[in-house]
């Protein structure tokens, strides 16, 4: 056991006894360190102002991310690099390229927002070697509020920096080496265990020492990207006894495909998977690009979506329809289930005391399979579905061979809609079809009415998700979505 | 020099205009610049705030034995730590801290100070307040119902013939006009009439109030917030605790956004009752939730308008019956809605009548333009009805009714020089308005209308030995305005904009500055400093005078330099402001400017703007396409930054248009108070909104300044109402037209056969 958290701030190595497990690395900089810079609009992950950037080791390279320091606890840094907005000036004091490009073109009008957008800027800029287009402009800024400028100013700074900046020459790219040799150094096998007696933070390195901790404390919070978790002790102020955090375990955040199958481990964030999966599931993709925004998805997992098992989880209704089945471990024990049987009522899973999620399998679809996701939220970003709806659907010989429907914000959990299956199964996938589906919806689910959306609204919309989908696959070119980019946009 | 606007439009400025960096903007990117959170004092505490979970409850007793003896708790305080105030006070002390009764979800009861946040959030549940639970109301109409619950038994309807006996939930009822609408109304061809809602919204500035209160046992007290008038919350925290006013000294630090929610106090009184209970130092910073819950959205409305007009565009009558409520206290902005709702129409009928009404929710604050959007969403909605109604093109109609110079307003006063038509005109030209449209997409206009204020306002610019001059500003700088001073003082002077460092003094160090608001800062504060300049041209003149020893009047000031004003004055090489500078010493001791005005003379403002949306049948949701702002700044000192004001104002407007609402339960309990379930734009939802700045400019300033921080957010509600009842084929009259909305009225026309 370690009892210290080993991370870099900036290029200096830290080495923290750590008494709180649940302190934030934002109460942690602006409150130990008293670096101000990094700012506190929200405290639950919705406004960026507290953006930091994560240097992490990834194929003997380091791959720079932006996270909200505002729900990450401060132990889940170890063995990574915490970059803030202080860390960006160049040794001899002048701007960095992404602040001398918000400089020049008026990024700023208050400022409370900057240092949290140069932060998701730098990451663009560090991660992507061309000048982005709008789109990936807008998915790198999502997770940042700017209540001032209208986001012009701000968006010009992103192009400007590639304009402006010898990327090559970057300070950040030129220290890379010693930056990798600094992570190397600090990167162990040991498990990491901090806190204060009573409360405790396990951090394991390695899937077996995991599974033997979870057994061996099977109350403790297990804890993947903290996207939910981080709110339970920032929003809801709730003590966390026990932690078990499976961010340092390798075997956890591979992922990768067979010949039939696409496998994701537990710890795999949206971010790592995104590529892989829309490369098979392009629709799925898209989803995940919505989901939360960009600083989310570096920090949130699949696993821990699924785990978490609320109704309004964006993943669970697109992995059920495309057929996914749950891994779980608990000690030696592996099980595996359809991953709609997971879910047995709202706040009810099927998981046992000791047990943990292990990975998730996912078919690729077969030829002819189509598959389509939709997400119904206020705002195209960074907001939660009032009704997430996938299906995949194969017609043989004119008749739909192959049928299944998942909806989310529909009932106490993510479920199949398997009247409306039913009324679509072995039929002609025609209007009449697609129309007793639609009045199915009925029997299948009774939404509820919430700040989100009325239950009237939410089976309208579901129906008309069906249609939508409907349309899409029958009339080539329809013009069916208005949001986004192409074909692949949600709404 | 002159005043006429025909002086204005020829006079060449060589830094106004321009477009230099901002003293605060490398501070900004380098995270540098310190904002409310970001202060730290030694052996500071930190202070929490307990809030009632009910939206109406008589508070029968406060008991904090309990936390009182927590280790490590400093000091506990509730209402009793205040002093007694004035009526004008009485509300916002009741508001800081509450008395016999909690008035809405939120609303503080007690507050304590102790060593970490941790044991002051414990100490917070150790607390008893026994609540007697009173029924509630939330809903503008409801609470104007007979039988609603009253919340204040002292206040009783004014402004009403007869006067009533009994208390009720409408303070005050406004009436705004002239001629005789009913007889307008029958001269008309055609007259609509809507009801229109609007939900309440929240500034949604990103940084949360903060502040560090210091009174030491000498009772001299300090204070650092964010704020947008740190004069006015010296003069307040004074009053709230009985301290004289110069015992206070506040220093405002960087504010990260206020757009009107920073015009008033809340936590700030009670860091420092904490702190004189303590002894200590104390900070208080809200949480994002209690910003929602407790600090000071706008009204939510209810709103009847009809309209008048004959075939040939002109406008007969109008009519507008606004109901605003603006939270637990009196003092909505209906007033100031029922005076704008007309003022781009010269109308011969006009009449407003306004209710100032008070519900269960948190106080309402100022938001730019406070009262004006709504209004104008109102009209303006049924100006683009009519329009369609009598087949004339919507610009071409508001052309043919709007006010120009000499106007008889709607409110009351004649209009001078004022830029709505070329607004009008310069949208028409633009080619944002003849720019095909796709299917489900629709095109919306709408214009609007702000007074813009002027107010109190000193400043202070000290010349240095060395040549470079320090400007002492006492209005906090929201936009950028720290720049555009700096700009005009270096005009004034003729010296580069590099040589003049503007700073925001603390309220010891200036007299009194009113708020930064109501679009003052560039106005008032740009006059302001250019007069103080001019009386430091008098004494550099003087100095110049001195030192070739002629009189004064023979010396004039020209692009920074002092010279004999002609042949008669004699021949001596022109002496430089560093030169005068350098020898001040000498010449009679340091030089400096100075002005204290009462500015009036704020030049009103119009704007127009033009928007695309486009509508998903299936799902109800709009996006928008395209935007254009066109607006009349008088004269551009810093052209980005009134560029800067126009996207702002216009993207405030989309979100209060398309998403943002304050959702009450049945329990009368706020349900979405954080940024995940209030939702305010992101970059994805918008295009890049087009601006164009006119420039008429406004004889009240110097270089024809107007202000242009609010109009931005008069026209959007309706403009994209416009557009989105356009591409929807169905006139959208409740705010914000979130999905579900759009959905129903679209099913909504479609069983009624319009669709
Ligand atoms: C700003 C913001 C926006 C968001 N937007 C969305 C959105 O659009 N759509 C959406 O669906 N969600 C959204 N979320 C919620 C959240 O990001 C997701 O649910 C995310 O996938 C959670 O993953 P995590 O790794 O962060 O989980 P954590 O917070 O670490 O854990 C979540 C739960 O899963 C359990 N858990 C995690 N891993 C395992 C495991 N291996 N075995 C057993 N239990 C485990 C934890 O114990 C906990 O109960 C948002 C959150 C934020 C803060
Ligand atoms: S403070 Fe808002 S996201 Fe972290
Ligand atoms: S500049 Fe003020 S919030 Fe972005």
């Amino acid at each position: 056991m370690r009892e210290q958290v080993r991370f870099l701030l900036g290029q200096e190595p830290r080495e923290l006894t750590v008494t709180d497990p649940t302190m934030t690395v934002l109460d942690y900089l602006r409150g130990e360190q008293r670096r101000c810079g990094t700012k506190e609009g929200c405290g639950e992950g919705d406004c960026g102002a507290c953006t930091v950037v994560l240097g992490r080791l990834n194929d003997g390279r380091v791959r720079y991310e932006a996270v909200n320091a505002c729900i990450q606890f401060l132990p889940t840094l170890d063995g990574t690099q915490l970059l803030t907005v202080e860390d960006l000036k160049r040794p001899d004091g002048s701007l960095h390229t992404v602040q001398q490009a918000m400089v020049e073109t008026d990024g700023s009008q208050c400022g409370f927002c900057t240092p949290g957008f140069i932060m998701s800027m730098f990451a663009l800029y560090q991660g992507t070697p061309n000048p982005p287009q709008r789109q990936e402009i807008d998915d790198c800024l999502a997770g940042n509020l700017c209540r001032c400028t209208g986001y012009g100013p701000i968006i010009a700074a992103a192009e400007r920096m590639y304009a402006i900046g010898d990327r090559t020459g970057d300070a950040f790219r030129r220290l890379a080496g010693q930056t990798v040799d600094s992570l190397a150094a600090i990167s162990d096998q040991e498990t990491v265990c901090v806190g204060d007696g009573s409360r405790r933070f396990f951090a394991p390195a390695t899937l077996d020492d995991l599974a033997d901790l979870v057994l061996a404390h099977p109350d403790a919070q297990i804890l993947a990207g903290g996207t939910d978790i981080g709110l339970w002790v920032t929003k809801q102020l709730r003590i966390l006894d026990t932690i078990i955090y499976i961010g340092r375990v390798a075997e956890l955040a591979e992922f990768g495909e067979t010949d039939s199958t696409i496998e994701i481990g537990a710890a795999v964030t949206y971010s790592a998977a995104m590529e892989l999966i829309a490369g098979h599931y392009p629709d799925l993709g898209e989803l995940f690009r919505r989901l939360g925004a960009v600083q989310v998805r570096n920090a949130g997992t699949i696993g821990g979506n699924i785990a978490n098992g609320s109704p309004i989880g964006d993943s669970p209704p697109p992995l059920i329809a495309a057929g996914a089945t749950l891994h779980l471990r608990r000690g030696k024990d592996r099980r595996s289930l359809p991953l709609e049987a997971y879910f047995i009522d709202y706040g009810k899973q099927d998981r046992q005391p000791g047990e943990f999620v292990e990975r998730i399998t996912l078919p690729k679809p077969d030829a002819g399979t189509q598959f389509r996701a939709y997400k119904i939220s206020k705002r195209f970003d960074q907001d939660i579905s009032a009704v997430c709806a996938a299906f995949a659907l194969r017609i043989e010989n004119g008749r739909v061979a192959h049928i299944r429907i998942a909806f989310g914000g529909m009932a106490a959990t993510p479920k199949r809609a398997n009247q409306a299956e039913q009324c679509l199964s072995g039929r002609p996938w025609s209007e009449a079809s697609v129309a007793s589906a639609i009045a199915a919806l009925a029997q299948d689910f009774q939404p509820i009415t919430d700040m989100r959306a009325s239950a009237d609204y939410r089976l309208r919309v579901a129906g008309n998700l069906l249609r939508k989908f409907f349309i899409e696959t029958t009339q080539a070119s329809a013009a069916t979505r208005v949001v986004g980019a192409g074909n692949f946009a949600h709404v | 020099m002159t005043n006429s606007e025909t002086g204005l439009k020829e006079r060449q400025f060589k830094i106004v205009g321009t477009r230099p960096l901002r003293p605060d903007g490398i501070d900004k990117v380098t995270g540098r610049a310190r904002f409310g959170a970001d202060m730290a004092a030694p052996g500071m505490l930190v202070g929490k705030i307990l809030r009632s979970p009910h939206a109406h409850a008589r508070i029968r007793s406060i008991d904090a034995t309990k936390a009182l003896v927590l280790p490590g708790v400093k000091a506990v305080v509730t209402h009793e730590d205040f002093a007694e105030v004035g009526a004008d006070l009485q509300d916002v002390l009741e508001n800081v801290m509450a008395q016999d009764k909690a008035l809405y979800d939120g609303h503080a009861v007690a507050a304590v100070a102790a060593i970490s946040a941790g044991v002051a959030r414990k100490a917070l549940r150790l607390i008893e307040v026994d609540y007697e639970i009173l029924p509630h109301v939330t809903d503008v109409e409801a609470a104007m119902a007979a039988e609603a619950p009253v919340l204040h038994d002292d206040i009783v309807t004014s402004g009403v013939e007869p006067a009533p006996k009994t208390p009720s939930n409408v303070v005050h009822r406004h009436e705004f006009g002239h001629g005789d609408v009913a007889e307008g109304l029958a001269q008309a061809d055609v007259v609509i009439e809507h009801d229109f809602k609007t939900a309440a919204t929240h500034q949604g500035y990103i940084e949360p109030h903060a502040c560090v209160g210091s009174v030491g046992p000498d009772g001299q007290g300090e204070l650092w917030c964010c704020t947008q008038g740190h004069f006015w919350v010296r003069n307040t925290c004074a009053a709230l605790l009985g301290m004289d006013v110069s015992h206070l000294r506040v220093t405002a630090s960087e504010i990260g956004g206020g757009f009107g929610g920073k015009t008033t106090v809340f936590i700030d009184p009670v860091a420092l009752a904490l702190s004189r209970k303590a002894g200590r130092p104390v900070k208080i910073v809200m949480s994002r939730e209690e910003v929602f819950r407790a600090s000071g959205p706008t009204s939510s409305t209810a709103m009847t308008v009809k309209i008048g007009v004959r075939r040939d565009g002109r406008i007969t009558a109008g009519e507008a019956v606004l109901k605003f409520q603006g939270g637990a206290f009196a003092g909505s902005p209906v007033d100031l809605g029922a005076m704008t709702a007309f003022a781009c129409y010269d109308l011969e009928h006009v009449k407003t009548v306004a209710y100032d009404v008070v519900t269960n929710r948190p106080k309402q604050a100022a938001y730019r333009a406070p009262g004006a959007p709504m209004a104008a969403f109102a009209v303006e909605s049924v100006i683009d009805e009519l329009a369609s109604k009598i087949g004339m093109d919507p610009i071409e109609l508001r052309l043919k009714n709007a006010v120009e110079n000499g106007s008889q307003s709607s409110y009351g006063p004649k209009f001078g020089p004022v830029g709505l038509v070329e607004t009008l005109v310069a949208a028409r030209e633009h080619e944002h308005y003849t720019a095909p449209l796709g299917a489900n997409q629709g095109r919306g206009i709408a214009s609007g209308f702000w007074f813009n204020f002027g107010g109190q306002t000193c400043v202070s610019l000290n010349i240095n030995a060395d040549g470079s001059v320090a400007l002492a500003v006492g209005t906090p700088d929201i936009g950028g305005s720290r720049a555009s001073m700096g700009q005009m003082a270096a005009e004034e002077l003729g010296i580069g904009y590099d040589k003049v460092r503007t700073i925001v003094a603390d309220t010891a160090s200036l007299g009194y500055n009113d708020i930064s608001e109501g679009s003052r800062v560039t106005f008032s504060t740009g006059l302001a400093t250019i007069q103080a300049a001019r009386d430091a041209i008098g004494k550099l003149c003087g100095r110049a005078a001195q030192t070739w020893g002629i009189s004064p009047d023979a010396v004039v000031w020209e692009d920074g330099y002092a010279r004999p004003a002609g042949a008669n004055a004699g021949e001596f090489p022109p002496l430089s402001l560093a030169e005068i500078a350098e020898t001040a010493a000498k010449t009679g001791g340091p030089i400096a400017g100075h002005c204290e005005v009462n500015a009036a003379g704020a030049g009103v403002s119009f704007a127009t703007h033009l928007v695309d949306a486009e509508v998903d049948p299936e799902t109800g949701r709009a996006k928008i396409l395209r935007y254009t702002v066109v607006q009349d700044a008088g004269k551009a000192i810093h052209p980005s930054y009134v560029e800067g004001q126009y996207q702002g104002g216009a993207v405030q407007g989309v979100g209060w248009a398309l998403n943002e609402e304050y959702i009450y339960g049945e329990d009368g309990r706020l349900q979405n108070p954080s940024f995940l379930d209030y939702r305010i734009p992101v970059a994805s939802d918008l295009p890049m909104i087009d601006t164009v700045i006119v420039e008429v400019p406004n004889p009240g300033h110097p270089y024809g300044v107007r202000g242009v921080g609010e109009t931005s957010i008069v026209p959007p509600l309706a403009a994209i109402a416009n557009a989105v009842s356009a591409a929807a084929g169905v006139r959208l009259t409740e705010l914000p037209m979130s999905p579900p909305r759009v959905l129903r009225g679209i099913d909504e026309a479609a069983a009624n056969g319009k669709a």
